[in-house]
């Protein structure tokens, strides 16, 4: 990823989240130092989603105006979101432990989101498994679609089934619970997370146009 | 207040270590294209 403004200012970003997060926003009293990881955990769930999102929209729009740039943004939207989805489910098991005494339970919320890292990581495997260019693309815009489908439950399941997972503080219809402090970490630390996966989303799509440049050969249509 | 830190500290490590890793292996992706 080469230094540009706009990673530089997402690295700079996630530095000050870090900053702020550990030294000057305060423990919470009934869960501890643990409840910080609320601060990487959370933005990092929100980022997944919303490149989740970003997958299933060019993922429609592809199958519609069959443009190679929409394919481009989904693959790398995938991508990046897979490694949003990875720190999720690393994050949230290190804040289980502490506050419900496991690291795993398969409850709504943490299953369905294991399945949709299983469902992107058949993503990537499918895309490095079609070697034709116009039907790599379909297969994938569809296994992009039916995954993105999945975000929305995983967003309700909270309401929707008995589980663990805490319901949602900040991403509601009432205003966020949360004291002014923490309020503010959260809400830089989205701000920042989402700077980073743009960041990231525009250095994994250069990369593919590079890609397509130096093998054009894998563009060949045969759809 | 519990003393659970260490998981904490663990997550932040983790997270910090992931993106890095990820935006390393871009850059790295990139230069080996370039250099074929």
């Amino acid at each position: 990823m080469k230094p540009t403004p706009l990673s530089i200012a997402a690295a700079v970003g996630i530095v000050a989240t870090y900053i702020r997060a550990i030294y000057f926003t305060p423990f919470e009293a009934i869960q501890g130092p643990a409840q910080k990881i609320f601060y990487i955990h959370a933005p990092s769930a929100w980022v997944a989603f919303l490149a989740f999102g970003v997958v299933g929209f060019t993922s429609v729009l592809y199958l519609w105006l069959r443009d190679d740039r929409l394919d481009r943004v989904a693959e790398s939207s995938a991508e990046v979101g897979l490694v949003f989805t990875t720190v999720v489910l690393i994050t949230g098991p290190l804040w289980g432990k502490p506050i419900w005494g496991t690291y795993w339970t398969w409850d709504a919320r943490l299953t369905l989101t294991l399945f949709l890292w299983f469902i992107f990581v058949a993503y990537i495997v499918l895309r490095g498994a079609v070697e034709d260019r116009s039907m790599r693309a379909r297969y994938s815009a569809v296994l992009g679609i039916l995954g993105a489908l999945l975000v929305p439950f995983i967003h309700l399941s909270v309401y929707m089934f008995r589980t663990l997972h805490p319901k949602p503080i900040l991403m509601k219809p009432d205003a966020p619970s949360l004291p002014p402090e923490m309020l503010t970490t959260v809400l830089l630390a989205f701000g920042t997370f989402t700077l980073l996966y743009v960041a990231l989303l525009r250095a994994r799509y250069r990369y593919a146009v590079e890609r397509d440049g130096a093998h054009p050969e894998e563009s060949y249509n045969a759809g | 207040m519990p003393d659970n830190a260490v998981y904490y500290h663990i997550a932040y490590i983790a997270a910090a270590v992931i993106y890095g890793v990820y935006a390393i292996s871009l850059y790295l992706r990139r230069r080996r294209l370039h250099a074929r």
